[in-house]
């Protein structure tokens, strides 16, 4: 049993706890409030007064695909050779020695969603996984979090240059449509056998029955206002569950957003205009969700924006005008919803996962340090050990 | 004339001025600035009561208006990168007033930048400093040239050796065709002379030009350098010349920060908050600025922008902070340090009478997130304000 006492604890489902004690046990939160009861923990970690939070989670990242440090030996995120490659799965490309990794313990980063890249329509599944460990399938929270879909400038820049379609968005929205239709009617053949002899595998409808199932969402790479519509006419086509990630334009089509209360991963709100489609990327996008009551969480898309910055994003968007409780739950409980993994993770209840950062002080200052950064209850960093 | 009081003013240069007061004449120079100047016949009082004001801040090391920010391949304009020789080439030639990125430098309180060609050959082309307001880039050069941009490391083995299969391959042919390529100025640089002498004509080669220029010193040579043998190459080839230089990047400065220090070396350190998208930045950490300085050697923060995007520069220097570079220092490194390195401190750097009328309102204090950038001023004018969103 590990203790920690006296800190403002940021529970982010049930408001904010001064003076606050929380009581860990088995890798899960056993109590907090003023009243847990600490003595019987072996160690108790004393918060003098200090800040702790659910631990950060960066929805969208491709950390251990895209290496720190390695250049284009460590560079395993886009399968680049096809625009249809549904039966990936990102678990088969992570490196868990990424100094990426370390760092964002360091930063308070304690779940990641990692995804393949955005040169495929469809690009594999992606995962949620804990910050530690050195072994994937040990980290792993959630596989799949969902299929990896792509819109927009990226597939068809990759395809298109290469005299292969997609070459337009017309070529893009038609092989997401064409892949969902055949895996469609390859499951009513699963379901109706009328000839078990011409049965064929098809590993791509194989790997896509979980979304025409509904039993996981597309995760879609979406920037301009047009490939949000897009995706959305689609996906009601066939009646497939969807979450957008980027949704650079969003704001300008909130209403359709509102109405279908999709959930965006905004970001990497940091980057400058890389591509066209993003020109206009700036804090507008979740300051207008949020009060448009759209829900979103901000992803830095590491290694695009470093995940290190996860936490000055929402220190920059309070100066939009995002309050500051709001800010951190959309790198924490709402970043959870989004990768479907709030069950386990997000906030500070009893029951749920013993993932937690203490800060020096109030997480959104700039100056703020993570002291303390705890995953299923163990002290995964500890601020000093690496200081110079 | 325009009084602006109220605020609590940091000069960059002198002691804080609680409740300062800054008289701007028309020309948007800086006529007095104080705590107790009578403001008496003034066409426009603005009351920063509750604010504070810093200088307009230097981004030493961009690429804005010229990589194609929101523009796709066709706004790009970075890198001459057909051949690793380009003396002759001019950011000035490339840059885009109308880019989004000039938006940006305003709204992240930046005011005047210094822009240089991309680090894709060992010689880069010419660089330029220019404020970031204006509609024709040449109305609004502060100084050209600044400098000779030159590269090492991986950027010049990739953009050459790898994608083109010429040299240079390797960081030892980066040197040599530096060290030639200033070898060849020095040569034209004598023929030139003695044609003079001899009132013969001559045949000008611009490529030549700028290296006889830094040759001469009267522009620095200013390298991309991030792992730290590249550094050490360019310091000791800068050394045989007896060139002025500065590293651009420094991201291993931290390793050999004392041989730095004893350098005397100029470091523009950016861009920050980055990952390490390379096997040369490895090692990158955010408590580099601190370690050098601590090493007296004279740092410049900077964004690189597009790769960090120079709307957040404040808030890079903030970490910088918060990694151990004290206030003073930080707040030199994005202000006066700058203006010294590309040699416009005459005109901008600091608050002082005489110089422009740059500078930027917050709505706390600089390193905090609760000062958030409020306006930003250039020459008197008001060039970026903070809208509800």
């Amino acid at each position: 049993m590990l203790g920690i006492r006296d800190v403002k604890i940021m529970t982010m489902t049930g408001g904010t706890i001064e003076k606050g004690n929380v009581l860990l046990e088995d890798g899960k939160i056993r109590a907090c409030g003023r009243d847990a009861d600490l003595s019987p923990c072996i160690k108790v970690i004393d918060g003098k007064g200090r800040v702790v939070t659910p631990g950060l989670i960066d929805a969208h990242t491709h950390v251990g695909l895209s290496e720190s440090g390695v250049g284009r030996e460590g560079t395993d995120t886009n399968e680049g050779t096809n625009p249809l490659t549904p039966s990936l799965s990102v678990r088969d490309g992570i490196n868990m020695q990424d100094q990426a990794f370390e760092i964002f313990r360091r930063s308070g980063i304690t779940t990641v969603g990692i995804l393949p890249g955005s040169g495929n329509i469809l690009g594999g599944t992606g995962l949620a996984l804990k910050c530690k460990g050195a072994i994937v399938d040990e980290a792993v929270l959630k596989d799949p979090i969902g299929m990896r879909a792509a819109l927009g400038e990226n597939p068809k820049g990759n395809y298109g240059g290469q005299r292969k379609s997609p070459a337009t968005r017309m070529g893009n929205a038609a092989l997401l449509r064409g892949a969902l239709q055949k895996a469609t009617d390859y499951l009513d053949k699963l379901n109706h056998p009328r000839d078990e002899k011409g049965k064929t595998r098809d590993k791509d409808s194989e790997a896509l029955l979980p979304v025409i199932k509904g039993e996981i969402p597309l995760i879609v790479h979406v920037h301009r206002h047009d490939d949000i519509v897009t995706v959305i006419r689609i996906c009601k086509e066939f009646g497939v569950k969807c979450i957008l990630d980027h949704v650079t334009d969003g704001h300008l089509v909130k209403d359709l957003m509102k109405r279908e209360n999709i959930h965006c991963g905004v970001g990497p709100s940091m980057h400058y205009g890389s591509k066209v489609e993003n020109k206009d990327r700036d804090f507008r996008t979740p300051v207008v969700f949020h009060r448009e009551d759209i829900p979103f969480c901000f992803i830095t898309d590491h290694p695009v924006v470093d995940g290190r910055n996860l936490i000055l994003t929402a220190s920059i968007a309070t100066q939009w005008g995002l309050p500051d409780d709001s800010a951190l739950k959309a790198i924490t409980l709402a970043s959870a919803q989004h990768l479907g993994v709030d069950e386990c993770v997000g906030s500070i209840e009893p029951g749920k996962d013993a993932d937690l950062v203490l800060w020096s002080g109030n997480p959104m200052e700039y100056t703020t340090f993570v002291d303390m950064t705890i995953i299923d209850g163990e002290i995964v960093y500890e601020r000093g050990m690496y200081q110079c | 004339m325009l009084v602006v009081k109220g605020a609590k003013i940091y000069p960059g240069t002198g002691a804080v001025l609680e409740n300062g007061v800054m008289i701007i004449d028309d020309q948007g120079k800086i006529r007095e600035i104080g705590q107790n100047q009578s403001v008496g016949e003034a066409d426009q009082f603005l009351d920063f009561t509750g604010k504070v004001i810093i200088p307009g801040l230097i981004d030493a090391h961009t690429h804005v208006g010229m990589w194609g920010d929101g523009e796709g391949r066709s706004g790009y304009d970075g890198n001459e990168s057909v051949r690793p020789i380009t003396g002759e080439v001019r950011a000035l030639d490339a840059v885009n007033p109308r880019q989004i990125s000039f938006a940006g430098a305003r709204e992240g309180g930046i005011t005047t930048i210094q822009i240089l060609p991309g680090s894709g050959n060992p010689i880069g082309g010419l660089g330029f400093a220019c404020k970031t307001q204006g509609t024709v880039i040449d109305d609004m050069v502060v100084k050209h040239p600044t400098g000779l941009k030159g590269a090492t490391g991986e950027n010049p083995k990739r953009a050459h050796g790898e994608s083109q299969k010429q040299a240079p391959a390797t960081r030892m042919a980066v040197a040599s065709m530096i060290r030639e390529y200033f070898k060849d100025a020095q040569i034209y640089g004598d023929k030139k002379k003695k044609a003079e002498e001899e009132g013969k004509p001559f045949d000008k080669d611009l490529n030549l030009e700028s290296g006889l220029m830094v040759l001469k010193k009267e522009i620095p040579f200013r390298v991309h350098a991030h792992r730290h043998d590249d550094i050490v190459t360019v310091i000791r080839i800068c050394e045989e010349f007896g060139i002025e230089y500065t590293i651009e990047h420094c991201t291993d400065g931290h390793l050999i920060a004392e041989y730095l220090g004893k350098k005397n070396v100029t470091a523009m350190v950016g861009p920050g908050l980055s990952a390490a998208s390379k096997v040369e930045t490895k090692d990158i950490t955010d408590q580099n600025p601190a370690i050098l300085a601590r090493h007296g050697v004279n740092v410049c923060l900077m964004t690189d922008h597009p790769f960090l995007n120079c709307r957040y520069f404040l808030q890079y220097a903030a970490i910088a902070h918060k990694h151990g570079l004290s206030f003073e220092d930080t707040l030199r490194a994005i202000t006066i340090n700058p203006a010294r390195a590309l040699g416009i401190e005459d005109r901008v750097g600091s608050l002082e009478v005489g110089k422009d009328a740059d500078f930027v309102v917050l709505n706390g204090e600089p390193f905090s997130y609760k000062g958030s950038i409020a306006r930003t001023y250039i020459e008197g004018q008001l060039v970026w304000e903070r809208e509800a969103y």
